[in-house]
C-alpha cells in the first residue's frame, strides 16, 4: 500500500522523470481538489461532488417520521411495503417527510403512485392515509422498538377527485 | 518563505512527483473495472419506470421533470458498458475512459434522485475525475502494445496521487461533517444506538449485529469513537503510506459493520479504497513470478 518506486527496474523506454509536470494539470488538480474541499467543508451538494453528510446528525431517543398505510374497503390497514415494490419507490421516507409542502395535485399523483404499486401486488386500496410518527427507539419489546405514537396527517383516495390532502 | 508557502510547495513536490505508470494502469483497471461491474449490475432501467411523482432529481437531473426514457437508458448503459470495458482493457483509452465516464453520470445520478445522495458510487465517479485528461492507458493496456514501454516519469504521478487524497479527503470530510453537525454528541451521546436500533426495526427480522452493539452501550461509544478516529485520521496514509495497513482494514471493517448492522451496500465505495491507496504494481513484484534473467 506504498506509494514508492517500483521494486523492479524500470522498463527500458523514454525516461521523461525529469521533465516537470504540464503546467494545464497543475490547475487542472488545484482547481478539482478546491472544489472537492469547499462543497465538503460547506456541505454543499453539487453532485457528484458532495458535503459528505453520511449519519452526520446526532440521532436521538426520540424519532420523529411518518408512515403511510393503504386502507381497505373493510377499513383495515396495512402499512405499505416500500422495500418489497421496485426501486424506484424507494425513497419513500424522503418523499413522505416533504409531502406536506407537495402541492395537491401532486401529493394525489404520489398517492396515486402508491395506491398503483400495491394492486399490482393485489392488494385492495380504498384509501391511503399518511401518519406522522414518533417513535420512542429506546423503549424497547423484546428485540423491538414500542410501536410508534402516531397522528394521521393526510388522507387521499386514489382515482378520486378528492385524491389529496 | 512563510510557513504555508513551504507546505504548499512540498504538497505540490509530492502531488507532481513521477510515479510508476503501472500503479496509473492498475487504478484504471480496477476503477474500469468496477464502474463496468456497476454499470452492468445497475438497476438503472427498473428505475427508467418510475412513476413522476416519485422522482425527487438530483443536480443536472433537474433539467428533466422524470426518470429518462427506458429508450434512452438502455442507450446509455450500453454506450457507458462498452466503453467502461474497453477503457478497463485499455482500447483507445484515451477516449473510451471520458466517454465511458460522461455516459455513466446520468445513470448514477438516476440512482441518487430518490431523494438521498448514494456515496456508494460518488468515490469511485470522483477518483476516475484526475484519470480522464490523464496517460492512463500508458502501460497494462492494449494500447500500449502499439507502442514503446512508458518509463516512470511526472505524467503518471499525479492522478494517483490526486485520487488517493480524493479517498482520504473522502473519510476525513465525512468526520468533519459529524464534528459540524452533531459534535462530540456523536460519540458521547447515544447517537449510535438509536442509530442501530432504528435500523433494526425497519429491517424485517431484528438484526443481531445492531441489537448486540446498541444494547452494550460502553461498546457503542467505542464503535462511535473508533468510527470517527478512523475517519478523521485517514489523512495521515497520505504522510506515512505504510498507515494504509492500518486505515484501510479499519476503513473496510467499517463498511462491513454497516452492511452487516444496518443493511446499507458500501461495497464500491470499499473496493475503490482497495484500488487507489494498495500499490499494485509493487505487491506484483513482490509476489509476482520472478523473471527468468533473475532465477539463480
Amino acid at each position: 500500500m506504498r506509494d514508492q518506486p517500483a521494486a523492479a527496474p524500470t522498463p527500458a523506454g523514454p525516461d521523461d522523470q525529469h521533465v516537470p509536470a504540464p503546467r494545464w494539470a497543475r490547475w487542472f488538480v488545484a482547481a478539482y481538489l478546491a472544489v472537492f474541499v469547499v462543497c465538503g467543508v460547506a456541505g454543499l451538494e453539487a453532485w457528484p461532488l458532495t458535503g459528505w453528510r453520511l449519519f452526520a446528525d446526532a440521532r436521538q431517543a426520540r424519532q420523529p417520521g411518518f408512515q403511510a398505510v393503504t386502507v381497505d374497503q373493510a377499513g383495515h390497514e396495512t402499512p405499505i411495503p416500500f422495500r418489497d415494490l421496485p426501486i424506484g419507490y424507494h425513497g419513500d421516507v424522503q418523499v413522505l417527510k416533504g409531502f406536506a409542502g407537495l402541492p395537491p395535485d401532486r401529493q394525489a399523483a404520489v398517492c396515486q403512485a402508491w395506491a398503483e404499486a400495491v394492486r399490482d401486488r393485489g392488494g385492495e386500496v380504498a384509501e391511503v392515509r399518511i401518519y406522522q410518527t414518533v417513535t420512542d427507539v429506546s423503549r424497547r419489546v423484546g428485540d423491538r422498538g414500542a410501536p410508534p405514537a402516531r397522528t394521521l396527517r393526510f388522507t387521499c383516495r386514489p382515482g378520486s377527485a378528492d385524491a389529496g390532502g | 518563505m512563510p510557513a504555508a508557502e513551504t507546505a504548499l510547495r512540498r504538497v505540490e513536490g509530492w502531488l507532481f512527483a513521477p510515479g510508476d505508470p503501472r500503479r496509473l494502469a492498475a487504478v484504471r483497471i480496477g476503477l474500469c473495472g468496477l464502474l463496468a461491474i456497476r454499470l452492468a449490475s445497475g438497476p438503472y432501467a427498473e428505475l427508467a419506470t418510475q412513476p413522476p411523482a416519485l422522482f425527487r432529481p438530483i443536480s443536472f437531473l433537474r433539467l428533466l421533470d422524470r426518470m429518462p426514457s427506458p429508450e434512452a437508458v438502455a442507450a446509455l448503459q450500453a454506450l457507458a458498458l462498452a466503453a467502461a470495458v474497453l477503457a478497463t482493457v485499455g482500447l483507445l483509452t484515451r477516449v473510451t475512459l471520458p466517454l465511458a465516464w460522461l455516459a455513466a453520470l446520468p445513470l448514477v445520478a438516476m440512482t441518487s434522485s430518490l431523494g438521498k445522495v448514494v456515496h456508494n458510487d460518488v468515490l469511485l465517479l470522483l477518483c476516475l475525475v484526475p484519470l480522464l485528461p490523464s496517460r492512463a492507458g500508458a502501460a497494462w493496456s492494449l494500447d500500449a502494445r502499439q507502442r514503446p514501454v512508458a518509463a516512470r516519469g511526472p505524467l503518471f504521478g499525479w492522478p494517483v496521487r490526486t485520487a488517493m487524497v480524493v479517498v482520504a479527503g473522502a473519510y476525513f470530510l465525512s468526520g468533519l461533517a459529524k464534528l459540524l453537525h452533531a459534535g462530540p454528541a456523536w460519540v458521547a451521546g447515544g447517537n449510535l444506538r438509536w442509530v442501530l436500533y432504528a435500523a433494526s426495526d425497519s429491517q424485517p427480522q431484528p438484526n443481531p449485529f445492531a441489537l448486540f452493539v446498541a444494547d452494550r452501550p460502553v461498546l457503542a461509544h467505542l464503535v462511535a469513537a473508533a468510527t470517527l478516529a478512523v475517519e478523521l485520521g485517514f489523512p495521515l496514509v497520505l504522510w506515512r503510506p505504510r498507515l494504509a495497513w492500518l486505515f484501510v482494514p479499519a476503513a473496510l471493517a467499517m463498511h462491513a459493520g454497516i452492511g452487516l448492522a444496518m443493511h446499507l451496500d458500501y461495497r464500491v465505495m470499499a473496493a475503490t479504497v482497495l484500488v487507489v491507496l494498495v500499490d499494485w504494481p509493487a505487491l506484483a513484484d513482490r509476489f509476482g513470478p520472478v523473471p527468468v534473467e533473475e532465477r539463480p
